[in-house]
């Protein structure tokens, strides 16, 4: 039995006897059969060879398989957006902490050092108490030793107090009380020298 | 089949297994319909006399059992022909390690193949049954998923664990030894 030489072709017959080919690649094997003995020899072989292998296959129930199989297993749920702050990593709540005791300990030492910065802090908490002090005269007593929070904050309007928070707002925003930078300023001549 | 229906895509088995997962019933009465037959022809190629129905189930059960892992870089098809594949080498050596311990006919010892030519009437069937059942066991399986599936080489090697290349040897090897087993007569 002859063999055809285009082997692309010939490969292709398993497909086309089982109608699995293409439009395109199904018209190109039509065309080569009409000219190509040996491959139509060979289609009628693959069709008995089909035709023998798959007689006396048993039919399979369908549904007796289907009734086998397990039950597809739930997937995870996915966490609640709303709730996904719990899981940030540690890393931010050591730098959170460490912003706060940073800040903490600078007004600390705002408090203790008695500078520039503190001073004008006590003045502005005295100018405050004192305007507070002018809407209410019963609070004079306590102008004299400076400003109290001991009981007389009962005694405040809620303007008074929104007034107070705003001053001390003004305090929070002070210009930062670190040294000045000990940078050496050198001055040079024109030649590059120091003077 | 007819051209124009020819070229409609089904919905992907990829898709239908989705479905499954989501637990939709009868997107797996779907794929178990779409690949059972094939997959009893082939084990009926491959020698399997008895319970074929049950190797196809068991085949789907483990496949649906690890769905999960299926990755979809083959298709589902030749996952399948895969596992049955092992389940058929699983059966065929116990039944060799049966037959060791029971003394048998000389009638059984032939080849599992020829165990279905009883039911082959017809002669010129007969004798094509013969040429198959003189292959060798890798060149069998080559030719009858080409010839009886259709199933591309790429997809054939990964069925029977080898490569492209050889798989189209052995089909083409295969086609030449029958053809000749044929014309002898």
């Amino acid at each position: 039995m002859t063999e055809c030489p285009d082997d692309v072709l010939r490969d292709l017959l398993p497909e086309y006897a089982l109608e699995a080919l293409g439009t395109a690649a199904s018209a190109r094997v039509a065309a080569h059969l009409a000219e190509c003995a040996a491959c139509r020899a060979e289609l009628a072989l693959l069709g008995q060879v089909h035709g023998t292998l798959t007689r006396g296959v048993p039919r399979v129930d369908v549904a007796a398989v289907v009734a086998a199989l397990p039950r597809p297993m739930p997937r995870p749920v996915a966490i609640p957006a709303a709730r996904r702050w719990v899981m940030r990593p540690v890393w931010q709540y050591a730098a959170a902490a460490g912003l706060l005791l940073a800040a903490g300990s600078g007004v600390a030492w705002q408090r203790a050092a008695g500078g520039h910065a503190a001073r004008l802090a006590d003045s502005t908490l005295v100018q405050s108490a004192g305007r507070v002090q002018a809407v209410q005269a019963t609070q004079a007593a306590r102008a004299e030793s400076g400003i109290s929070f001991g009981g007389g904050l009962s005694d405040l309007s809620v303007d008074e107090l929104q007034s107070l928070l705003g001053q001390m707002d003004t305090l929070r925003a002070l210009p930062s009380s670190d040294p000045a930078s000990m940078t050496p300023v050198i001055a040079m001549n024109e030649g590059g020298k120091t003077l | 089949m007819s051209e124009l229906t020819r070229d409609i895509e089904p919905t992907p088995d990829i898709a239908l297994i989705a479905r499954w997962q989501r637990g939709d019933q009868r997107a797996a009465t779907e794929l178990v319909g779409r690949h059972a037959q094939a997959l009893a022809r082939f084990a009926v190629t491959q020698g399997i006399r008895d319970g074929v129905d049950e190797l196809v189930q068991d085949t789907f059960v483990r496949a649906f059992h690890s769905l999960e892992s299926f990755r979809a870089d083959s298709s589902l098809r030749t996952w399948l022909f895969t596992i049955l594949k092992r389940l058929v080498l699983d059966r065929q050596r116990s039944e060799q390690r049966q037959r060791s311990t029971v003394e048998l006919d000389e009638e059984h010892a032939v080849q599992d193949f020829n165990a279905l030519d009883g039911m082959v009437a017809d002669e010129t069937l007969l004798r094509v049954r013969q040429a198959v059942a003189r292959l060798s066991p890798l060149q069998r399986e080559v030719f009858t998923l080409r010839v009886t599936e259709g199933m591309p080489y790429t997809e054939i090697a990964r069925v029977v664990g080898s490569t492209e290349g050889a798989c189209r040897v052995h089909y083409h090897n295969a086609m030449r030894a029958v053809k000749e087993y044929l014309s002898d007569d």
